[in-house]
């Protein structure tokens, strides 16, 4: 009992856990309290640290790391905002908009390993080649928050297999897109022009901000021209995503996108198809009269009235389909390559407006009036017209080699005869040097020379012949050997101009502008294309009309009237007179039309061939009624031969086109 | 009556085990206790938040492991209270040689795992013996100074201790962890500290631990020996800058103060914190929890905690002022100091004041072998402070 109460209160002892006598007489040592002081102080440091950083980052700054966590989930996406339409003046649309899947690849989503795998498989899928894939991602490498588009028109069963999939496809997107839609084809091709993405060269231009890398953009032609009309207000669309890029909610549009406006064209579409089937049919006749190069041509159909162009047409031509979605390299080789161009006789060039031609003997209506004016021959005088002429022992030949007669200035306007122009060109040579150029000024007053100013991109300025050209054209180091003649300007440059052949180069906008000052009794005026754009209606409201695009008015270029009245008559005689150039072609249309052939030689390298041909521009260009001229064509046939054998025909076909009434008869004529 | 005295003499033993467990429980520090709870549950707490989204379908996943570790660990603990510190004092030399052998068994039977060998799997959950080894490093090492007590300022004294700790911070380092590795450099700092290692040879020690950042950081690499991975290097050079390259090498610092920023006072909550819901924060649950918490549970969260570790280093450093003897007060040293340090590098880089390495935040962060080697390390301090000097005086 006792025992057990020693054991009892020996196991209360603090013994149950020895302590080891070796060091029973430890003691705090003042250094030991000193070195757990310091690392007291150091705890008490590296806690504070801590507690004022967390201050700092949670309550300080908490609202903007809070933002910046916000944004980390949040991806904007820009929404694709539908372009605008294209009509024709009566509001028959030309290009529309129809919906399209567009596949993208966001390049920050791909998977850091094998990401080439699957957009191998990928390019497989929508049948894009790899390689192309590959490049366009590496053109946005600057920017990989932003999508890189890899067909805008996918098949619908890539689309299903591709939502199917979706999680085999990390970064690749399915979105709805807006296509180019073109109902009447190839109608208008160069005119209308194409879209495409925005370039980096065109990002960084200055105009460049207002594109988003990856915006479609107009590229050419009106699409171009009026894009900002056109291209609309792109929306932004968040979406909330992990980080992986999956999406976690439905997309939240936070500004819808704003469709671009309409935009009204002054073309015809009727008119236009009549234009382009006639440009066929010129060429055809000019073939089958033996003019076996002939490929090519330009069909202008302006309003004298206010410079409205009714029709613009171009040969030979493209689809615009081609620029919409993926289409194989190949077919838009002749487009973008400059020697698939070559070979396929530049389809994409509106010849209209970029081509230049010497214009022949249409031009011998500013020759007539630039004398007229500066009074070098009175309009009833005649001059001899003959078979050929020789002045300063140089000789000049005629078209017609079997005439010999005098002539007044209409009957040499309609019979077109080249030895009256070359001695009236002479008399602009001989004049003194205090008189200047007379016959480039009033070219140059006519508009020959220098652009016209319509409203399309890309418009050539032609080229007017003159002393001081001469003189910058040809020097020492350009021509090193005959520099000294060849910047000389001789009587065969007077001579030559006087009938529109030589170094003279115009435009067939700037030959239907001239003949509309002609028509319009002596107004210059400016061709334009748009009318006006419109926000479209809803179907039971009309489209209201947001801007009309009113273009400068027709300035008055102070040309006698009696003048011009003397050559719209010999334009008339041409097309009704005996001798007429293309009597034949308008003498039994219904209505009066009055117009002048050409036939101009130009040293063409076809398509293929190294040496220089010199063959035959085939021209014509008049107005009609003659009365009250409501509008001017000019047709230009590409070594079509004779202008009243190719020209004088096609434009026939745009008359018929524009008046609703067929010519009794159709000839031909072998005629300058 | 055979059968009464032997029923006597086990009544006796019980009383005696009983009145023992009394004087330990008595001898016990019940604020640390108390902190050391605090800290498991609120760990529980947070990770239960963290990890909510991270398996669909069981919310509770993590939460539940962790729970199951921790309890481990508390019987770990309670089994190192019972365990006299001299015992490890006596056996260091086998504690040292038998870390040594863990630390290779792992390069042996260790599996690759994202690049590293750090972990012995052993079915139910991966062994990583280099959490336990940061406890049983400073046990072999202490008791091989406390040997050394009276020849401490021996110069040959630390240089040796230094010989010894270099193994096994050497194979730590080449698994690679080089953040453990560098806790174990903290830790052998502590035990020569408190050990009362010379100023001279302290501050020559830090002019030498000096040079060997400079070598690792700078000279090799330049000369085309490196000693780092190249994404170990980016990490310790670019901490101070997080938004240097958010796409690479910066993004997880990057990520991490956007968590912790956008917890704000409140903190977003468990279902809006979509820094860690979505994923954009990595290593979540493990490296990166404090930035999960601070997200989630805002200011309050984040600050709470850090006072709950507060407390326990405190409790700690006054361990190593009433240790029995010097072997104790070496051991207690050292697991503070390992425990500040963790603490220090791991909540500092989550808020871009210490490079991005590799080290779990204590008592939170889901990983068995840290909550289990953490508690049975508080269990070793809880034990020096049952049999202190202090305490027996009083």
């Amino acid at each position: 009992m006792a025992s057990a109460t020693a054991n009892g209160r020996a196991a209360t002892r603090p013994r149950a856990v020895p302590l080891d006598r070796a060091v029973a007489d430890y003691r705090l040592a003042p250094g030991l309290a000193v070195r757990i002081g310091i690392l007291g102080i150091v705890a008490l440091v590296v806690f504070g640290v801590l507690f004022l950083r967390l201050w700092a980052l949670q309550v300080l700054s908490g609202t903007q790391y809070l933002r910046a966590a916000q944004n980390n989930q949040l991806r904007t996406m820009p929404m694709q905002a539908a372009r605008g339409p294209i009509v024709d003046r009566n509001g028959v649309p030309l290009v529309t908009n129809v919906a399209g899947t567009s596949i993208r690849v966001w390049p920050s989503d791909l998977p850091k390993d094998g990401r080439y795998t699957e957009l191998r498989r990928l390019a497989r899928l929508v049948n894009v080649p790899f390689a192309q894939i590959a490049a366009d991602l590496r053109k946005h490498a600057r920017d990989p928050l932003a999508p890189v588009t890899v067909e805008d028109s996918a098949r619908d069963d890539v689309v299903f297999y591709l939502s199917e999939h979706r999680d085999e496809f990390p970064g690749v997107e399915i979105a709805r897109s807006y296509l180019r839609h073109y109902p009447y084809g190839s109608l208008g091709a160069q005119v209308v022009g194409a879209v495409g993405e925005v370039t980096q060269q065109q990002l960084d231009s200055s105009a460049g901000r207002a594109f988003r890398p990856g915006d479609e953009i107009g590229q050419s032609g009106i699409e171009r021209a009026y894009d900002a009309y056109l291209r609309g207000q792109s929306g932004v669309a968040h979406l909330r995503v992990d980080s992986l890029g999956r999406p976690l909610s439905a997309l939240q549009i936070s500004q819808e996108p704003t469709p671009g406006y309409q935009l009204r064209l002054t073309l015809d579409v009727k008119l236009q198809q009549a234009a382009e089937r006639a440009l066929s049919f010129g060429i055809g006749a000019a073939r089958n009269d033996g003019a076996w190069a002939a490929n090519g041509g330009a069909i202008v159909a302006l309003d004298p009235r206010d410079g409205s162009i009714l029709a613009l047409a171009s040969s030979p031509t493209y689809s615009p389909s081609l620029y919409v979605g993926r289409k194989p390299a190949r077919l838009l080789r002749p487009l973008l390559d400059q020697t698939a161009a070559a070979k396929a006789n530049f389809p994409g060039l509106d010849r209209a407006i970029e081509g230049s031609y010497p214009p022949g003997s249409t031009f011998k209506p500013v020759t007539a009036l630039a004398a007229l004016e500066e009074h070098l021959i009175s309009p009833y005088d005649t001059l001899p017209c003959q078979g050929q002429i020789t002045i300063k022992g140089q000789t000049f030949k005629n078209w017609d080699p079997y005439v010999y007669e005098g002539m007044t200035m209409p009957v040499a306007l309609a019979a077109s005869c080249d030895t009256y122009f070359y001695q009236l060109g002479y008399k602009f040579w001989q004049l003194p040097p205090e008189r200047g150029q007379p016959l480039q000024e009033w070219a140059s007053r006519f508009g020959f020379g220098r652009t016209t100013g319509v409203d399309l991109p890309g418009e050539q300025a032609g080229l007017l012949p003159t002393i001081a050209w001469r003189h910058a054209r040809y020097t020492a180091q350009n021509d090193p050997l005959h520099w000294q003649v060849d910047r000389l300007w001789k009587p065969g440059d007077s001579i030559q101009l006087a009938i529109g052949q030589k170094d003279l180069q115009v435009t067939p906008l700037q030959m239907a502008r001239f003949y509309a000052l002609i028509a319009n009794g002596g107004r210059l005026v400016t061709p334009h294309i748009a009318e006006d754009v419109e926000q479209a209606g809803d179907g039971r409201t009309p489209a209201v009309v947001r801007r009309r695009f009113a273009p400068p008015a027709p300035q008055r270029v102070d040309v006698d009237s009696s003048a011009l009245e003397v050559v719209r008559s010999g334009l008339d005689e041409a097309t009704h007179g005996t001798i007429g150039t293309s009597e034949p072609i308008f003498g039994s249309f219904p209505y009066r039309i009055a117009g002048k052939t050409g036939t101009a030689e130009k040293t063409v390298f076809l398509p293929g061939q190294k040496t220089g041909l010199n063959l035959s521009q085939s021209w014509w260009c008049g107005y009609g009624p003659t009365d009250n001229p409501t509008i001017v064509v000019c047709a230009l046939i590409e070594n079509g031969g004779h202008g009243g054998t190719a020209a004088a025909p096609a434009a026939l076909h745009v008359f018929e086109q524009y008046f609703g009434r067929q010519a009794t008869q159709h000839g031909t004529v072998y005629s300058d | 009556m055979v059968e009464y005295a032997s029923s006597r003499a086990a009544a006796r033993a019980r009383r005696a085990g009983r009145a023992e467990a009394a004087s330990l429980a008595r001898r016990l520090d019940w604020m640390l206790v108390g902190a050391v709870g605090a800290l498991v549950l609120f760990g529980l707490w947070a990770i239960s938040g963290i990890t909510r989204h991270d398996v669909p379908g069981s919310p509770n996943y993590y939460v539940t492991r962790q729970a199951i570790f921790a309890a481990v660990g508390i019987v770990g603990a309670f089994a190192a209270i019972l365990v006299d510190p001299a015992v490890y004092r006596r056996y260091h030399k086998a504690i040292y040689f038998g870390t040594i052998g863990l630390m290779v068994l792992v390069f042996l039977a260790g599996p690759l795992t994202r690049g590293s060998k750090r972990w012995i799997d052993l079915g139910f959950f991966r062994f990583q013996p280099s959490e336990f080894g940061k406890l049983l490093f400073v046990l072999a090492l202490a008791g091989f100074l406390a040997e050394r007590a009276r020849r401490i300022g021996d110069p040959r004294t630390t240089l040796r201790t230094i010989g010894l700790a270099t193994v096994p911070i050497f194979l730590v380092f080449v698994q690679p962890d080089l953040g453990t590795a560098l806790v174990y450099g903290a830790a052998l700092a502590a035990i020569l500290f408190v050990a009362g290692t010379r100023w001279t040879q302290i501050a020559l020690l830090g002019v030498g631990a000096v040079l060997v950042a400079v070598l690792m950081l700078w000279a090799l690499p330049a000369i085309g020996q490196p000693v780092l991975k190249h994404y170990q290097q980016e990490r310790l050079l670019h901490f101070g800058n997080p938004n240097a390259d958010p796409g690479g090498a910066t993004y997880n610092a990057h990520q991490s103060l956007l968590a912790v920023g956008a917890g704000g006072v409140h903190g977003r909550g468990v279902d809006n914190a979509t820094q860690t819901n979505l994923d954009f924060l990595p290593e979540h649950a493990t490296d990166f929890a404090f930035a999960s918490l601070a997200e989630q549970r805002g200011f309050l969260g984040a600050a709470a905690l850090l006072c709950l570790y507060l407390l326990v280093v405190w409790r700690g450093l006054r361990i190593v002022a009433i240790a029995r003897d010097p072997y104790s007060a070496i051991v207690a040293g050292g697991i503070v100091v390992a425990l500040l340090f963790q603490i220090f590098v791991n909540v500092g880089m989550t808020m871009g004041i210490a490079p991005i390495t590799g080290i779990p935040l204590p008592f939170v962060s889901v990983g068995g072998s840290s909550m289990i080697a953490n508690l049975v390390a508080m269990g070793v301090l809880l034990a020096v402070h049952a049999r202190a000097r202090a305490l027996d005086r009083r």
